[in-house]
């Protein structure tokens, strides 16, 4: 009797191992082709991108956009069109990725699928104000050490690279309360980098720069520019 | 496109019919200086073209101080001022407001559509703050044109030798190497031209763009130059007008003179790519000079900020100029006697014009990093001509026009590649 209770309890056991196999097998073979198609499709589309790109004059556009220094600084020294053929293989990628762990069909993983997918946009608005920020900060960092080194200004790197960072740090925070991530930590953080740093200017350039401050407003009332008192007429 | 004009304006443009000179003056808030140019350029006319009908054009861009009323009130008849004894023919005046961009080059279209539609032969534009205008620059200006059928005129001042540094370093000898014609002042002010170069003017889809606004000076002498028409200079002696505004901004006036040369690079590419040496233009007018009194210059300022520019902008530099100009800059830099040498200026003016077309960083920001550029380039050549005259600060300026262009083919090179 314990031997037919053992063979029934293993026979069902089997049985079912073997049903859920069936039902389970083609869904995880769907996953898999799903997966290589989609390891075909990103090396397929980031190829496309590195021949295609450069021919059509991205790199030089990339150039004169400034994407290309941006880049540089953050020490990526390969073609910006190399660089986007990556980002979308790997976004392509991604996709693919959460499409495959859909035909599974377990309710985790359809759960996972859809938050993904709704975070999705959050996402790529935060990139997109990452990019913009790094873009706008570095124009701006170029045009402030322009005109401070054109002004005669000792301290031009130094203003240039305190914008550069307050609009990337303005940016960065921006994505990350947009994402939701640490939302007081972040606000917190910033307003007491900010405030305290706008404090101390206040107070240096209102005490100990006093008479620094009141040259440099001489200045700029009787406006004159980087050559002082010339008398040359340049034109 | 026609250039639309008040209803005042063409009434009286149908009254008058046709003239046969034309003077324009382009005006804003001139009230204090515009009479004396008005009656200068009256008795001008009335001296020596008598007979000829003329007019008077003042092209205003809304002025509120009584520009308006001081041209209308300006007159000239007294004919023993000016030495004649025959009956001064009455000079027109029409005051008008010009539409458009606001800016000098938006006056000076409304000034040859009103010379078209006059018909007007000669036709001759000075700034309305001139102090010292005379009649005889209305000779000098109207005459060329009007007897010897040349159709433009550009001026040449007396000019203390530091004076006009932007064009004696980068727009005279550019313009030269470029369209080969020795201009020597082609961004002076003051101008003579043909009712068929004014018409000419006007087919160019220009006065929408910043010629409208600032660059309409070297836009006149290029355009002249490089679609053949005839050239000639007249000698005017010195030009005075109003105080230099305090607040002028150096980096604000080399990128918008140095933006419209590029510009006209883009546009006359073809003409001045197969051109080869310069030639001399026929001067009017009696060459002279007189002592001027000496002007402070702060060199030790400029060097100051070229040496700065040498240490924080050679990453905006990169863009423009090869490693071995790059090298040199930071050894003029270090030198003790800063000595900034021709071939390496004319290097950084063409690497910048080729940078300027490929647009590798915004343009304005490009230009403005050359501020310290120039005023490196400008205290050297200072200090090089500190105990100079004037005939031999003129030599110096030659050599650096001759330099490039020698060097033409290097800015080929850079403009191609």
């Amino acid at each position: 009797m314990w031997n037919d209770v053992m063979a029934d309890v293993i026979g069902k056991t089997l049985t079912g191992f073997r049903e859920d196999l069936a039902a389970f097998g083609p869904r995880l073979l769907a996953m898999l082709v799903i997966l290589i198609v989609g390891l075909l499709a990103a090396g397929g589309l980031r190829l496309l991108v590195k021949l295609a790109f450069p021919r059509l004059g991205f790199d030089r556009f990339a150039e004169g956009a400034g994407v290309a220094t941006v880049l540089r600084h953050g020490g990526i020294t390969t073609p910006a069109s190399s660089v986007l053929a990556l980002v979308l293989a790997w976004s392509v990628l991604g996709v693919f990725v959460l499409l495959a762990v859909g035909a599974l069909n377990l309710q985790y993983a359809r759960d996972f699928v859809s938050q993904a997918f709704s975070w999705l946009p959050h996402l790529l608005v935060a990139g997109a104000l990452v990019v913009l920020g790094v873009l706008l900060a570095d124009f701006v960092r170029r045009s402030v050490l322009i005109a401070a080194v054109n002004a005669g200004l000792g301290s031009a790197r130094l203003l240039a690279a305190i914008v550069h960072t307050f609009l990337v740090v303005l940016f960065a925070a921006m994505a990350l309360e947009h994402l939701g991530v640490g939302r007081q930590v972040i606000l917190v953080s910033f307003t007491i980098l900010f405030g305290g740093a706008v404090f101390a200017l206040a107070l240096a350039f209102g005490l100990a720069g006093r008479d620094l401050a009141g040259k440099a407003l001489e200045r700029l009332a009787q406006g004159r520019d980087a050559t002082g008192n010339d008398e040359l007429d340049h034109l | 496109m026609t250039v639309p004009l008040d209803p005042g304006v063409e009434k009286r443009l149908g009254d008058l019919g046709q003239v046969e000179l034309l003077v324009g003056i382009p005006s804003f808030n001139s009230a204090r200086t515009i009479g004396h140019v008005v009656r200068a350029a009256a008795a001008g006319l009335a001296k020596y073209f008598p007979g000829r009908r003329a007019v008077i054009v003042n092209s205003d861009g809304g002025s509120k101080d009584g520009t308006a009323e001081a041209v209308a009130a300006a007159d000239f008849s007294s004919p023993g001022t000016i030495l004649v004894s025959h009956p001064l023919t009455p000079v027109h005046k029409i005051v008008t407001p010009y539409h458009g961009i606001p800016g000098k080059g938006s006056a000076f279209r409304t000034i040859f559509a009103i010379a078209g539609r006059l018909q007007a032969r000669a036709c001759a534009v000075v700034d309305s703050d001139l102090r010292s205008i005379t009649p005889e620059w209305i000779e000098l200006l109207l005459g060329p044109v009007i007897k010897e059928g040349f159709d433009y005129v550009s001026p040449l001042y007396l000019r203390h030798k530091y004076d006009g540094t932007i064009t004696n370093s980068i727009v005279y000898p550019l313009t030269r190497a470029l369209y080969g014609k020795e201009v020597r002042q082609p961004i002076g002010g003051d101008f003579g031209f043909s009712g068929r170069l004014a018409g000419h003017y006007l087919t160019k889809p220009v006065w929408e763009s910043d010629v409208a606004r600032f660059g309409i000076d070297i836009w006149m002498t290029t355009t002249a130059i490089a679609d053949g028409f005839r050239v000639c200079q007249a000698f005017l002696g010195a030009k005075i007008h109003d105080a230099k505004d305090p607040g002028a901004d150096l980096a604000g006036m080399l990128v918008q003179v140095v933006s419209s040369v590029f510009d006209l690079m883009e546009t006359y590419r073809e003409r001045w790519a197969a051109l080869q040496g310069a030639e001399p233009v026929p001067l009017f007018g009696f060459p002279h000079g007189v002592g001027l009194e000496p002007i402070r210059v702060n060199v030790e300022r400029m060097i100051g900020i070229f040496r700065q520019g040498a240490r924080d902008l050679d990453e905006v530099w990169r863009s423009a100029l090869p490693e071995e100009d790059l090298a040199a800059l930071q050894e003029v830099a270090r030198a003790e006697s800063h000595h900034f040498p021709d071939p390496l200026w004319v290097r950084v003016v063409y690497g910048f014009a080729a940078a300027y077309r490929r647009r590798r960083l915004p343009r304005e920001q490009l230009l403005r990093s050359l501020v310290p550029l120039y005023l490196g380039r400008t205290a050297s050549f200072v200090r090089q001509t500190a105990d100079s005259g004037a005939e031999e600060v003129e030599k110096a300026i030659q050599d650096l026009a001759d330099e490039y262009v020698r060097q033409k083919p290097y800015l080929l090179s850079r403009w191609d590649g």
